[in-house]
């Protein structure tokens, strides 16, 4: 590789969990430098989603795009990441502005690359700037070298292959061989071609002898590395991974880590069983519960559903008893993964690849095009990985577009061919002129938001009719907020997850509250003062594993048997409990729940500030469709007709219900649509935000974020 | 009279079956439903501190009295990751 620009640096060993160093890479001239972090700096940050927000709130502004050079692609850890003695300390963010949206986005990782970034000496690491050649980007703390490089140029194949170019340059860079002291991240084709773009994490699997990936999979990170001219970025380091965050109580940190690892062994295998069947396990519960998204989320619930519920996978395709960690010292180990699948579709049929997933949300994109093949969700699965394409997006977004040709929005002069919901032959076609940017590929790249202007414009024009009011009914069906796209679960029935996704600052991605199961199956939350309680207390606790480099699953997915002697057992309260020694056990901090609620309610109110000055923080960007909210057309009450007419009832004062059953699904959509609006009133008021959404001046001053940028954007809004 | 108790994700490979059928009384309870399949099924280390008990998919305490053709489900703690 030639070699652009170099640097020899000294890696900062990190002490209680912080090496207190920010590496910056300027990709426009080519400059290095490191930052020494103020010591307030992670008091008041935290790491990971922190440090990226904080990074983006004062580099970048208003007018910052994703392709703009002083857009800011952000990877950080954070304290508790890297801790083989605790399960599920693999974790990383990456932060950006993203396409999609045009805020702020990130989206949490696991793998290597974050423990090893660390390790070789860094917090975080941010890259700006635009390369007009493609370059890569090598930390290397063993030979204590930061290095700017012109990207090597392979074959075709693996030049285009997001997987493909990061196997081969890390073998290259390893002397020939693998090795988990080195860890990429990468993007692929899919990146340049669209908005969806994923960052992969690539790192070595002993037990599986090759390559893996997990993806930062939201909002198109990717698609900002592609844009800097950045192909790929690796992480180099030797030193031992046992205690790597230099605890200052390591005692304490194992003796959390053993308490928590008995938690996880004891429960897992009597509920999820995440370790045996990852994430699939949930197709088969949302099926049952009318939350699978069939058909662009119309319906949530099928006969074919079986097809795809995890024990398919697991008997088919999953290499079984291999404890699939994407980080040492997980035992939830849910990265599940199969070896030696034949490609049937697509431009590399007959080859047989090892293949990381499918997770539920996969499954749930292919359904959302109402194909319930389980081969098809493996292609689909390899090929977005091999593209570097959200798998969620791309399925929304072709959803969306099939839902349009369903309802004559569409023509085949518009697509070029049929665009039925459950024609595989149509989905997979599309998926690979996505990924190359070709034929009606180019336009399902650019999203669900802007394809709805697509279809609007042509529609409108063709008949004659206003493109606002085509606009209103594709606003019904077309399933983003914010410009990004839902993930896999319908929330018709949940009130409260309308709020989960409705509310999420970065767009509906659960990674901020799930709460569909403990409203609309375990009724936990009756009230609307009990669902906006909720709405306030979950995306913070959330916030605060996605700051400190930690997976969430352990805590929330694997319950607690203790949790039900709490009042609140959904909260998982005593697992919470050894989160909370492992952070004091490593920081040398004296913090409790409530200090680190207050922690991330800091962060979570700057991202709502970057919200506003980005234009995606006021109420009426909180609004989802209208089929989050209810069915949206005839044919989604009539499919519960019985369900729907007995919702009614119990929601009209006086039981009666109109006689026609058109009469009862118009009722319906207008009782729903009140009740998300009297949700957004009473949230907005226990977050401490205006009935506009925007927050209160004392709420922005309690956390010491008025500064000069907060304080001019609140006086330009006249508050 | 009898109730229907579902097996779903992980029982099902357990148990072999969709579903068991089960004859009761008129004072048959939850409790009870969770001892058959206790006994039928020792391996599925059925506990009720592990599993959301739901009686025709309404949460259901382990007191509660069955009605004849009520279907019993045990299920996992789902979160949503």
């Amino acid at each position: 590789m030639e070699i652009l620009r170099q640097i020899q640096y000294q890696p900062a060993r990190a002490v209680g969990g912080y090496t207190d160093r920010l590496l910056k890479v300027d990709l426009s001239k080519k400059e290095i430098a490191i930052q020494k972090l103020a010591p307030d700096f992670k008091d008041k940050y935290i790491g990971g989603r922190g440090y990226a927000l904080k990074l983006i709130w004062d580099g970048t502004s208003r007018q910052t795009r994703y392709d703009s050079p002083e857009n800011i692609l952000v990877m950080a850890s954070g304290p508790l990441g890297n801790e083989p003695a605790f399960p599920g300390t693999g974790k990383f963010i990456v932060g950006t502005i993203s396409p999609l949206t045009d805020t702020f986005i990130d989206s949490n990782v696991g793998g290597h690359f974050g423990p090893l970034l660390k390790l070789a000496g860094f917090d975080a690491l941010a890259v700006s700037g635009i390369s007009q050649e493609e370059v890569v980007i090598m930390v290397d703390g063993d030979q204590k070298t930061i290095t700017i490089a012109a990207a090597p140029v392979y074959d075709r194949e693996t030049d285009e292959g997001a997987l493909a170019f990061g196997q081969r340059l890390l073998k290259d860079i390893g002397g020939g061989q693998y090795s988990d002291c080195l860890a990429a991240v990468s993007a692929g084709k899919g990146a340049v071609n669209t908005r969806f773009g994923v960052t992969h994490s690539l790192y070595f699997d002993r037990r599986r002898q090759r390559i893996r990936s997990k993806q930062a999979g939201r909002g198109g990170t990717g698609t900002v590395m592609r844009a800097k001219g950045l192909r790929n970025i690796v992480v180099r380091s030797s030193l031992s991974k046992v205690d790597g965050n230099n605890a200052v109580d390591k005692k304490g940190v194992r003796e959390a880590g053993r308490r928590l690892k008995e938690v996880i062994s004891k429960a897992d295998p009597k509920q999820l069983h995440l370790s045996a069947w990852g994430t699939p396990v949930l197709s088969e519960y949302m099926d049952k519960f009318h939350i699978f998204p069939i058909n662009n989320y119309q319906y949530g619930q099928s006969p074919h559903s079986a097809k795809l519920f995890a024990h398919v996978f697991l008997d088919r395709y999953f290499t079984p008893r291999i404890p699939d960690g994407c980080y040492y010292g997980c035992n939830l180990a849910c990265a599940k993964g199969a070896e030696d699948v034949e490609l049937t579709r697509g431009p590399q049929a007959g080859r047989r690849v090892g293949i990381d997933g499918p997770e539920y949300e996969t499954v749930g994109a292919v359904v959302c095009m109402g194909i319930f093949d389980p081969h098809f969700v493996m292609e689909y699965n390899w090929y977005c990985d091999e593209y570097g394409l959200d798998t969620i997006s791309t399925g929304v977004t072709i959803g969306f577009f099939m839902e349009c040709f369903q309802r004559g929005y569409l023509n085949v002069d518009d697509t070029g061919y049929e665009l039925n919901f459950g024609d595989i032959e149509a989905a997979d076609r599309l998926l690979h002129e996505t990924a190359s940017g070709k034929g009606f590929g180019k336009i399902i790249g650019q999203g669900s938001a802007r394809g709805k202007q697509w279809v609007a414009e042509r529609y409108a024009a063709r008949n004659n009719v206003s493109k606002d009011a085509v606009i209103a009914e594709l606003n019904k069906f077309a399933m983003e907020v914010k410009g990004l796209e839902f993930s896999m679960y319908i929330t018709k029935e949940s009130l409260a997850q309308q709020g989960g996704y409705g509310f999420a600052l970065k767009g509906p991605q659960h990674d901020e509250a799930w709460l569909i199961f403990i409203d609309q199956v375990y009724q936990e939350l009756p009230t609307l003062e009990d669902k906006a309680e909720a709405l306030k207390w979950f995306p913070l606790i959330r916030t605060w594993f996605n700051a400190t480099g930690l997976c969430k699953l352990h805590w929330i997915d694997v319950r607690n048997p203790e949790a039900a002697n709490t009042s609140e057992p959904a909260k998982n309260l005593p697992t919470l409990a050894h989160y909370t020694h492992y952070l004091n056990a490593t920081t040398g901090s004296n913090k409790n729940l409530q200090d680190m609620l207050d922690d991330s309610e800091r962060l979570y109110i700057l991202q709502k500030l970057i919200n506003l000055r980005q234009g995606k923080g006021r109420r009426d960007s909180d609004q989802p469709p209208l089929r989050a909210m209810a069915p949206a057309f005839f044919n989604e009450y009539q499919f519960r007709a019985e369900y729907y007419d007995q919702w009614l009832r119990k929601n009209l004062s006086d039981g009666k219900l109109p006689s026609s059953p058109e009469g009862r699904h118009k009722l319906l959509v207008e009782k729903r649509i009140e009740a998300y609006q009297q949700l957004c009133d009473i949230v907005y008021e226990k977050k401490g935000f205006t009935p506009e959404g925007i927050p209160r001046r004392e709420t922005v001053e309690k956390f010491g974020l008025m500064d000069e940028q907060a304080e001019g954007l609140f006086q330009e809004m006249g508050l | 009279m009898i109730v229907l108790i579902e097996f779903l994700g992980i029982q099902r490979t357990v148990t072999k079956t969709d579903s068991l059928d089960m004859p009761i009384s008129a004072e048959t309870r939850v409790n009870d439903a969770m001892e058959y399949v206790r006994g039928r099924y020792p391996q599925l280390h059925l506990e009720e501190s592990m599993v959301l008990i739901t009686v025709n998919q309404e949460v259901a305490s382990p007191d509660r009295v069955l009605k004849a053709n009520d279907t019993i489900s045990f299920l996992p703690f789902i979160s949503g990751g």
